[in-house]
């Protein structure tokens, strides 16, 4: 752009350059350059139609006109009306004056937009179009003088399918009506008679148990509660496992961590980060959360804004984790002010970006720049949101409430402080004369602080309002100051840079979930209104993206398939009428997510078994249709936990501090593994855990050969099977039961090969061995010697075998 | 969240895919993924199989099958090298207005260069004295001298280099080469990060944010040249390779006996070849990453430094068809120099000339250099004044990086900086652009390579980028 050439004074007025250009010039061109400059009008117009506008078809139509599929950095050079309006960057060309046109400028390749973006203009075109704004850039009137800028149309398009609000929808009709047996099933059913498909058998028993034990609390039944399952013959069998196990303290365990990919959850804060804090208090109050029956709209409301909600208590602090340990990006502060601004408005775009797609299923972060292209949300819409993050303020939060925790929490930063300071004296070369006594005196004022009362409670990743303002701090300076107390709202940043700022946009909730006014947040940062807009205006997206979340974990795949994006460019529901009707009944029930999963668990559809047909495979292969269940693949902290299970190795503690998984003896369950968004650790890395600095609202399934290293070499897989190989060799009457020993009360002397292959199988599988299994397991374990018992690291191996199988990872 | 094609299926197809033999050609793999291909440019799958490789789409010919990246991270200065600028030996000490910009930290007036240049090859390009060896290959080398990038922070400018954005949130360069072309070796991982160390922002530098988990970087600290010590899991530490093998037909039998009755699942068939694979693994890998087994001659070559062990290393995956690899210079950025930097300087460049030149020599002894592209350089420049009286400052504004092979004009110098070296001031090349012409030269549309994640389609090169076809060979100036 022309104007960082003028800040350095470098380059002289394009006026000379014309010349220079000008030197390579065909003569005919020199020829018309010599004509007089001002001519009548139609001259000019001639001008513009026989030499620039063919420039303009050629180069630029394709990027920058009414037809163009977009119309590139808001330019629009084909009518009179939008050529002098300009662009995002301001007007384009500046008539009869070529040095200050960014047109100019911008085929010069002379600044930061450089046009066309695959090569410079031939020379003798430069001047052309030069030579036509030197002349007064003289267009011809448009017979279209509309409006440059394409407005968003709230009214159509809030009639959108997933802003429309929920309702109850009648049941269709259907033929087989025998087979359903909650309301989602009518729906489903429609749709399969539709397509002339069936629903599939049920399940048996012990698939159907195995099935909703992973799904509920990610661990397998054990071989006692298969027996049970399978020989309890009242009606009632089936709903009472669903209650019991949505009553297990593993519940908000399993589906605590599948919040937490929502919530890029890491333990790790960014390496120069000073914080104290420890997210694993936001990890154990979302797994709470679930157990108690949270209900969404109070778990929604809490993780926005727990700190403003006035009766909200000192338990729920923790909520706040979600903003709180947003990713944060480094700030060199020795760098300009604008840089540091763009740093800050990135940060804020991350976070607009969770918060939207979590709770909204919106990509309202698209609109940083411009309107969002698919979507009806404005940059100020962007803003109005972007406001409320700008206000609040990533914080250390004590645990223990009032001035008491205040205290603890500026002890353990006192202390941090002192200990830095330590460090700088011993780093001081040459060491000061008086170094041993400075360090000790400060070790003392560290003794001193660490006896604040609740000195060693844990501090929580908070927030609190508080404004931000990016200064200049001196010459060479930048700072970041925080005004507690006090909200302002954002300018719109145009194209996204903070440096170069449009009007204010008021914090408010989203025009078009706000029936056409929206109206400004009063207090604070906002947020607290914003959840509250969350769950009323934006009930229709926010109820029914979590409904689809929960449906989408339980079927391997949700009624929207794009869980995290309800827009246009989303996918588009496969049962828009169950979806409705589910969330509306949803809400009537207190938006109880246990309420829920009973809704979604004791249908038919659910209870399907996994068996394939050939003929509805060939019309849905991907089971859109709900025809059967879809098998699926356990995640890798299932998987893992699962392993720990059968093995008799799983420690069942609830909560508390994470430590790492590559630990030798790590026997918890892997959402109590350490989270690195950083360093992730290598078996989860391996294994589809999901990136941590981002919202992620799936797991990418993939098959990788390195990742079935971890089967052949690892040592957590070795140290299993010995450990599966001793308890399988040792059946007896142990109970397979979280946390139990891996031996029996009565070891047997000698259990023969089959009864351990089966027991194998039953711990596993939670089955029989078939004939053939128990073969291939046999000749196997014989090791080639039919007359010998087979050696011990014969069955270890075989062990490793059963726990890398297909069957242990996949569940029908 | 994948739009064009289904998930299942798609992981299905890249896993059995990368079977070989038995397995999937890439030609079967695009008709499978049928009308996903339009979006996702896979295109060049078809032109690396296809008899007439122009004729397909609009993608450009393939030129470079794979890339290696030799990173000075830190950031080398420019005319230490490549971009001689006798004006700093002439108005040393001072501080024109020209060279008074703002960079990340105080900075005095100009500093000379203490490094003689000569004109090398035919060509005539001229290398300073620092990289003698290298020099001799500089008819294969395209000098770019006037690179610039966005920020003068390591880290922004890292993420810029690597992921094309200046904050951590988009999949890496080489992530998006696995995504457009697949792996050629299902044996080993497709895309390499070798670091004696840890680079500063480290896996952020190679993740694959939103593309599927298998396209990141294997980051691997050859400081320890035992292959087992360079890839987790990579060998049992109890069972010998026939018991395993045992082990391993049992599983397949268990496994066969599961998917006899369920039928129609790709996602099983593909993890019992994706067992397979894991055991071929851990010969091809073993094989791949280990230094051993070259002879005493080509080590001598390479030299002894960890450098040259990861830049033979890197010819090594090249060989067995990794598609990206990139050698980090050295733990943490050994090349921010903002104090002593002459000395230092000598140090480094001592440390790379001798690599660099065998690296080149051996690709180009075996042919290899026709279809490998070689880049050097690093997140930024250095300012040409002085920090801290003898060092140099970051500096984003210009800076000079270099390609060979691959499909690049060798003996040729692209754009120019200011008479300073401070700005790029001809021919500017944005790291947009770099990789804009980097997946030109591996066959890819920068624009139509993109990926559908939240509601939009993404590119390595977002909304920029220019391929920069002076540097292509067989470019005819208009």
């Amino acid at each position: 752009m022309s104007a960082t050439v003028f800040m350095n004074g470098t380059v002289v007025l394009p006026i000379g350059w014309i010349g220079i250009a000008l030197m390579t010039f065909p003569w005919p061109l020199l020829a018309e350059e010599a004509a007089p400059l001002v001519t009548v009008d139609s001259d000019g117009l001639h001008f513009f139609e026989t030499k620039i506008r063919p420039i303009l078809a050629q180069r630029c139509y394709e990027c920058h006109s009414a037809s163009a599929k977009k119309s590139q950095g808001g330019l629009q050079v084909d009518t009179k009306a939008s050529f002098l309006a300009g662009g995002d960057s301001g007007p384009a060309i500046v008539p009869g004056k070529p040095q200050e046109s960014l047109l100019i400028a911008a085929i010069d390749y002379d600044g930061d937009i450089q046009m066309p973006p695959d090569g410079k203009l031939p020379a003798a075109e430069i001047a052309l179009l030069t030579t036509w704004v030197q002349r007064a850039a003289l267009l011809p009137d448009d017979t279209a003088t509309a409006a440059v800028k394409k407005k968003i149309d709230y009214a159509t398009a809030g009639t959108f399918w997933s802003f429309q609000p929920v309702r109850t929808i009648e049941p269709p009709t259907v033929v087989a009506w025998e087979w359903v047996q909650r309301p989602v099933d009518a729906f489903v059913l429609a749709s399969l008679e539709q397509q002339n498909l069936k629903p599939a058998l049920p399940a048996d028993r012990r698939t159907l148990l195995r099935r909703v034990s992973f799904d509920l609390i990610g661990l397998p039944p054990t071989p006692e509660e298969i027996e049970q399952f399978e020989q309890d013959s009242c009606s009632d069998a089936y709903p009472k496992l669903v209650e019991r196990l949505l009553s297990s303290p593993h519940y908000g365990e399993r589906w605590g961590r599948h919040w937490l990919d929502l919530a890029r959850y890491s333990d790790k804060p960014a390496p120069w980060d000073t914080t104290k804090a420890q997210a694993w208090l936001y990890r154990d109050w979302v797994v709470e959360a679930f157990n108690a029956d949270m209900h969404y709209d109070e778990f929604v409301r809490h993780q926005l804004a727990t700190d403003l909600m006035p009766d909200s208590t000192s338990s729920n602090r923790a909520a706040l984790g979600f903003i709180g340990m947003s990713p944060v990006y480094w700030k060199e502060l020795q760098l300009d002010k604008e840089v540091i601004k763009a740093t800050v408005a990135d940060e804020w775009e991350e976070r607009v970006d969770a918060v939207s797609r979590t709770f909204l299923g919106l990509s309202v972060a698209c609109a940083r720049c411009h309107d969002h292209k698919f979507d009806p949300i404005s940059a100020e819409d962007y803003y109005a949101i972007a406001g409320v993050l700008a206000n609040t303020r990533l914080i250390d939060l004590p645990m223990i409430p009032g001035p008491e925790g205040t205290l603890a929490m500026q002890a353990v930063q006192q202390a941090a402080k002192l200990k830095a300071e330590i460090q700088a004296i011993e780093e001081l070369k040459p060491p000061p004369a008086d170094r041993d006594q400075k360090i000790a005196e400060i070790k003392k004022q560290i003794a001193t602080t660490e006896q604040t009362p609740h000195y060693s409670s844990p501090l929580a990743f908070g927030v609190d309002d508080a404004a931000l303002e990016v200064l200049a701090d001196g010459p060479n300076r930048t700072k970041l100051e925080y005004t507690p107390g006090k909200a302002q709202d954002l300018n719109v940043h145009i194209r996204g840079n903070p440096s170069n700022v449009g009007p204010v946009v008021p914090r408010r909730f989203l025009t078009v979930l706000s029936s056409g006014t929206s109206v400004p947040f009063q207090v604070g940062s906002g947020r607290l209104e914003l959840a509250e807009s969350i769950l009323t205006a934006g009930a229709p997206l926010s109820a029914r993206v979590i409904v689809n979340r929960v449906w989408k974990q339980h079927f391997g795949r949700g009624l929207v398939e794009t869980a995290s994006d309800f827009g246009t460019q989303g996918s588009a529901p496969t049962h828009p009428d169950l979806l409705t009707d589910l969330t509306h009944r949803f809400i009537q029930n207190g938006w109880s997510i246990k309420w829920l999963h009973r809704e979604i668990m004791l249908s038919a559809t659910y209870q399907q078994s996994s068996e394939s047909n050939p003929s509805h495979y060939a019309a849905d292969p991907d089971n859109r249709f709900y025809w059967r269940m879809t098998r699926r693949r356990l995640d890798v902290e299932a998987w893992r936990d699962a392993m720990l299970f059968v093995c008799g190795l799983l420690d069942p503690r609830l909560g508390g501090p994470p430590a790492p998984l590559s630990d030798a003896g790590n026997n918890r369950r892997t959402l109590y593994g350490s989270i690195d968004r950083y360093e992730v650790d290598d078996m989860l890395r391996l294994n589809d855990f999901p990136d941590a600095f981002t919202h992620s609202p799936n797991r990418e399934p993939t098959t990788t050969a390195i990742q079935q290293l971890v089967v052949l070499n690892s040592p957590f897989l070795e140290r299993l099977s010995a450990a599966l190989a001793g308890r399988i060799s040792a059946p007896s009457t142990a109970k397979a039961s979280p946390g139990a020993a891996s031996t029996g009360s009565v070891p047997e002397a000698k259990a023969c090969v089959s009864d351990k292959i089966r027991r194998a199988y039953l711990l596993l599988f939670g089955r029989e061995p078939s004939e053939r299994e128990m073969q291939i397991g046999e000749t196997f374990l014989s090791g080639g010697q039919t007359d010998q018992p087979p050696l011990p690291e014969l069955w270890q191996q075989y062990a490793q075998a059963l726990l890398g199988s297909n069957e242990f990872l996949f569940i029908d | 969240m994948r739009n064009p094609i289904d998930s299942e299926s798609y992981a299905a197809a890249i896993a059995s895919a990368a079977m070989g033999p038995g397995g999937m050609s890439r030609r079967e793999m695009v008709q499978r993924l049928g009308g996903g291909l339009g979006a996702i440019g896979l295109l060049p799958f078809l032109n690396a199989d296809a008899a007439a490789p122009a004729s397909v789409g609009a993608h450009p010919v393939p030129r470079a099958k794979r890339v290696i990246q030799l990173f000075m991270n830190g950031g080398p200065f420019q005319a230490d090298f490549f971009d001689p600028k006798p004006a700093l030996n002439r108005c040393q000490g001072q501080r024109p207005k020209e060279v008074d910009l703002r960079t990340e930290r105080a900075t005095a007036g100009l500093m000379a260069v203490p490094f003689s240049y000569q004109q090398y090859g035919e060509s005539g390009v001229p290398v300073s004295e620092l990289l003698p060896k290298v020099a001799g290959c500089i008819d294969d080398i395209c000098v770019l001298r006037s690179l610039y990038t966005d920020n003068p922070n390591h880290g922004p400018a890292l993420y810029m280099m690597n992921n094309g954005t200046i904050t951590p949130k988009r999949p890496s360069m080489g992530a998006w080469f696995l995504y457009g072309l697949g792996s050629e070796n299902a044996n080993l991982p497709g895309y390499v990060v070798l670091c004696p160390g840890r680079p500063v922002r480290f896996s952020e530098l190679w993740n694959s944010s939103f593309l599927p988990a298998e396209f990141q970087g294997t980051y691997i600290n050859h400081s320890n040249l035992d292959p087992r010590k360079m890839i987790p899991f990579l060998r049992n530490s109890s069972l010998d390779t026939l018991t395993q093998r045992r082990q391993l037909d049992m599983l397949r039998s268990l496994n066969r006996e599961h998917l006899a009755s369920r039928p129609e699942d790709m996602l099983l068939d593909a993890r019992i070849k994706s067992l397979e694979s894991a055991f071929g693994m851990q010969f091809e890998a073993s094989d791949a990453f280990d230094l051993n087994r070259e002879t005493k001659k080509v080590r001598e070559e390479y030299g002894a430094s960890q450098f040259g062990n990861g830049c033979l290393l890197a010819r090594r995956l090249a060989e067995r068809g990794v598609r990206f690899t990139q050698v980090y210079y050295g733990n943490f950025q050994p090349w921010d120099t903002h104090s002593n930097h002459d000395s230092s300087v000598r140090t480094l460049a001592a440390d790379i000339d001798q690599p660099i030149a065998a690296l080149l020599t051996d690709l180009k002894r075996t042919g290899m250099l026709d279809d490998t592209l070689v880049i050097w350089g690093g997140e930024f420049g250095r300012t040409p004044v002085s920090e801290n009286g003898n060092g140099r400052d970051h500096n984003h504004y210009g800076f000079t990086m270099f390609m060979a092979g691959g499909g690049v004009r060798g003996g040729m110098t692209y754009g120019e900086t200011d008479d300073f070296g401070f700005r790029a001031a001809v021919n500017k090349v944005h790291i947009h652009d770099l990789h804009a012409t980097i997946l030109h030269l591996l066959g890819i549309d920068h624009e139509k390579l993109t990926y559908r994640y939240a509601g939009r389609d993404f590119r390595l090169t977002d909304v920029h980028g220019r391929v920069i076809k002076e540097i292509v060979s067989g470019y005819k100036s208009v």
